[in-house]
């Protein structure tokens, strides 16, 4: 299954930065003089022109960072970072499991994130500092001035050689994703390819962000007086296992990814539908849902099932399902994953809420025979 | 296929353009030069505006020198005044000499050089380069005007020379008539015939100036060949009132009247800032004199110590190397002589210190000329006004006589007319021309004398090379023993210059961070393969 994982902005900046990187390490070891290749004088020219062009890029990702909001998946955990270095160690070799996912929101494992962050506020900023230096505070006839250079080149070399390495390690990096080249393939057009069970994490990962939407509407919705302690614990659950915090990005997602929001009280009836929920089940309006028991989204068949969740949620559990038929207002079907969460107050249960989210025919089939 | 289109223009056509802008150069036209205060031969209306040969006072057979001298006062009444200014009159100059407190009188006539040691003593001969009839010792009237020597300079006729051992007085049997008639403007050989030839010999001293600079190619002297500008000394030794500029730190100590490249380049003169920053440190002659005493060889040792040698007659001897230089003379024992010699790198910011005579020997080699400057000069709160830049120096070394017990240089009289006189150069007795010669300028000599190892440096000025023939980056920017600047050490140079820990700690790092990186990949392959057959059996 292939997901879309790097948009066409992220991409263009990987290639052109791994580009300029390679040819500032190749132009900057030639003036460092270990070997000839363009010639001294083109060495330094080239490299002085990379670096401007680098300089561009960065102003650029910068921008980019900031109004998609991108800079979180930088931002450091320690959650699973053991796990995930021990998967490197030991792990990978027995055909153990990823410990983390890749998901659309969280591309990046804890030693990715640590990794990646380290780049962006050390090295990178470092590298720049010390190349302008280099090249402008030489010379006596300005204000300020160096010494010598020789502090100026040596911490320069010494953040060419961290990149370096760092290239040579994170290129074969890339061969450890679901098969030897699917992260480049994926760096390159952007879908990522992952196994069944990642792919339908990612499903999952796209319901919890529901959940976050849900309570994004919550907090915003004006008659709430209470809030769910329960949906919160959950979240914070979420939040935990997945090493992110709070993301107002998640709102337009679930906005566009048709997620349908549902509240049931303890009766079974139905206390709130959102918008998605009811195009979901082909009704005109929420209204014409409310108040009525929760049978009418099942067929007979699969009304049980429905029913064992709904006790098993108003016990306490929160529970993450797989692939499910819907009976649609018109008697027509539909898929979804569902995610059902308790809710009420003073921590007595008064019902359930949750999300549903749509699921292609196509898709649910092939999954539903996986799971099979 | 749209798909491959896509993904093309997205990610491979950017790095094109970028690689493109990134080496982008803009192709080298043909541009003019910078120039300023220079006026092109081409572009120049050469009109002699006098003729020497229709004044009246000229029309006659001068008796003297003398006489040719007064002829010329007799017009240029107050001339006489600025020449006697002028060093090449005084061989003398009051400065403050870099790292004493004190103005000392420094010239040709009292400093010591480790060619010919110095003039003291040996007045006679050595004044044949004085610009002046008759200083024989002490004695000389430097207030004189009839001894002012106005042909030496001045001649254009290429009749008029001075004779040897007589105090720079003329050969006889000259026609004082005809040359006295040809004065004009100096011409290269006017000035060559002292400094091509000074320390006895064409091109020994300098080892940029040369005979052959009087019509040589372009690639001898860019600036003075005949196939070009053929610009003589004084278009950049620029003259008023002879007060001739520029100046040699064989005598000089002071950073003043000097002539820079800049006077008609500017200090900006590239195309390129790279290059027009290095100017900041690097001084133009250090690139774009490669090499120096192309054309002819330029002494570069000088031993003394091993003169005296006579044969089986008690004659003097001579000895030529391959190339037809004086490899041993009696006379002035050992020399070493080399053409196309690449230069030795100094910092220098345009003072300098002598080894005076009466100076203590600290330390050996004697620096008889030190370049003062470093790195850290770079001239705001330092000891110039204007920053240190490398220089291409020539390094002439030498081995030559100083008091063991005072620790001191000395000065041997070396010259006289008849033997007998304790000059060595007839009597070849060191002791005795050391007395005469240390008596003569009443100084202290303890009587034992030994020989010690010396070094006097050149800044290189001329045969400055085409632009194509100037280093090359790599020339110095390398870690090879032969690099240019691989002796000037006090500085951080790229490309020549690396932190051992850092660059070796990096690439060890680089090399485990690939080894484990083959290891790791290696057994994920076999166990991977191990796998896969375990799971075809079960």
């Amino acid at each position: 299954m292939k997901v879309y994982i790097y948009k066409i902005f992220e991409r263009f900046w990987h290639w052109t930065q791994a580009f300029l990187i390679g040819f500032l390490a190749i132009t900057g070891f030639e003036v460092h003089g270990y070997f000839e290749l363009f010639g001294y004088k083109e060495a330094v020219i080239y490299h002085d022109n990379a670096a401007w062009a680098f300089l561009i890029l960065i102003v650029f990702a910068i921008f980019w960072h900031f109004t998609t909001g991108a800079w979180r998946e930088y931002i450091p955990t320690t959650k699973l970072i053991k796990e995930q270095a021990a998967y490197y160690i030991t792990g990978i070799f027995k055909g153990s499991e990823h410990p983390t996912n890749k998901l659309v929101y969280n591309k990046f494992n804890p030693l990715q994130r640590m990794i990646y962050l380290g780049l962006k506020i050390l090295v990178i900023p470092v590298m720049v500092l010390s190349g302008f230096a280099y090249m402008y505070l030489n010379y006596p006839n300005i204000t300020f001035q160096l010494g010598s250079l020789d502090i100026v080149a040596g911490i320069h070399t010494m953040g060419a050689f961290f990149l370096i390495i760092f290239v040579i390690a994170h290129i074969y990096l890339t061969t450890t994703a679901h098969k030897p080249l699917s992260s480049i393939k994926a760096m390159i057009t952007g879908w990522e390819e992952m196994d069944e069970k990642e792919a339908r994490e990612m499903v999952i990962s796209e319901m919890e962000h529901g959940l976050k939407k849900a309570k994004a509407y919550l907090a915003t919705d004006t008659d709430r007086e209470t809030k769910s302690k329960f949906l919160d614990e959950a979240l914070q659950e979420t939040e935990d296992k997945l090493g992110v915090n709070k993301c107002e990005k998640f709102r337009d997602v679930v906005a566009n990814s048709g997620a349908g929001y549902f509240k049931i009280n303890s009766d079974g009836m139905y206390k709130e539908v959102n918008k998605a929920w009811a195009n979901l089940y082909k009704y005109n309006s929420p209204s014409d849902v409310i108040g009525k028991h929760y049978s009418l989204s099942r067929s007979d068949r699969a009304l049980k099932q429905l029913d064992e969740t709904f006790e098993k949620v108003m016990k306490g559990e929160t529970i993450e399902h797989g692939i499910v038929m819907r009976k649609c207002q018109d008697g027509t079907v539909g898929y979804h994953t569902i995610t059902m969460t308790p809710w009420g107050t003073d921590g007595k249960i008064l019902g359930v809420e949750g999300f549903i989210l749509n699921v292609n025919p196509k898709n649910a089939a092939a999954i539903q025979w996986d799971n099979k | 296929m749209k798909r491959i289109l896509y993904v093309i223009l997205i990610l491979i056509v950017p790095q094109i353009i970028v690689f493109g802008y990134i080496t982008h150069e803009e192709k080298e036209q043909e541009k003019e030069m910078k120039l300023v205060n220079y006026t092109m031969k081409a572009d120049r209306l050469n009109k002699k505006v006098v003729d020497h040969t229709k004044f009246e006072v000229l029309q006659q057979d001068f008796e003297r020198p003398q006489d040719v001298t007064l002829a010329c006062l007799s017009c240029h009444n107050e001339r006489h005044g600025e020449i006697m200014a002028n060093n090449h009159w005084t061989w003398d100059r009051n400065e403050n000499l870099h790292g004493r407190n004190e103005m000392i009188s420094v010239g040709k006539k009292n400093i010591l050089n480790n060619f010919c040691i110095g003039v003291a003593g040996s007045e006679k001969t050595c004044t044949r380069c004085h610009i002046g009839y008759g200083w024989e010792d002490h004695s000389f009237d430097f207030s004189k005007e009839e001894n002012i020597d106005c042909l030496v300079c001045h001649d254009q006729s290429g009749m008029y020379e001075k004779a040897k051992g007589q105090a720079g007085r003329p050969v006889e049997g000259l026609n004082l008539n005809v040359i006295a008639q040809s004065v004009g403007s100096p011409e290269r050989a006017n000035c060559g015939i002292c400094h091509y030839w000074g320390g006895g010999g064409n091109n020994v001293k300098h080892g940029d100036l040369d005979k052959a600079m009087n019509d040589c190619s372009r690639e001898v002297d860019v600036h003075m060949t005949t196939e070009g500008e053929d610009m003589s000394c004084v278009e950049c030794h620029v003259t008023e009132n002879h007060n001739i500029t520029g100046k040699l730190y064989a005598l000089s100590s002071e950073n003043k009247n000097r002539i820079t490249c800049a006077q008609c380049h500017t200090d900006r003169p590239h195309d390129d800032e790279i290059l027009d920053n290095h100017g900041i440190r690097v001084a133009c002659q250090t690139c774009h004199i490669p090499v120096y005493a192309k054309a002819n060889s330029t002494k570069m040792i000088w031993d003394w110590s091993t003169a005296g040698r006579l044969d089986e007659d008690g004659h003097t001897m001579h000895e030529n190397d391959a190339d037809g230089n004086h490899n041993y003379l009696s006379i002035k024992g050992n020399f070493v002589y080399d053409n196309n010699v690449i230069p030795e790198y100094y910092w220098f910011n345009g003072l300098a210190d002598h080894m005076l005579i009466t100076d203590s020997i600290t330390s050996i080699p004697i620096q008889m000329n030190t370049l003062e400057g470093s790195y850290n000069d770079k001239g705001t709160h330092c000891e110039s006004s204007a920053c240190s830049k490398i220089w291409p120096v020539k390094v002439h070394r030498g081995k030559q006589p100083y008091d063991v017990v005072n620790n001191t240089l000395v000065q041997p009289k070396l010259w006289s007319p008849q033997k007998g006189d304790s000059a060595y150069w007839l009597d070849f007795d060191w002791n005795e021309s050391i007395i005469a010669g240390m008596n003569y300028l009443d100084l202290p000599y303890s009587g034992e004398y030994g020989f010690v190892e010396t070094e006097m440096y050149w800044p290189l000025n001329h045969q400055v090379s085409p632009a194509d023939k100037a280093l090359k980056c790599v020339d110095c920017h390398t870690n090879s023993d032969k690099g240019r600047l691989a002796e000037l050490k006090d500085f951080y140079l790229p490309g020549r210059d690396r932190f051992a820990l850092i660059d070796n700690l990096g690439l060890l790092l680089l090399i485990l961070t690939s080894l484990g990186v083959i290891i790791h990949g290696a057994i994920r392959i076999v166990l991977g393969r191990n796998c896969i057959e375990d799971n075809k059996k079960s």
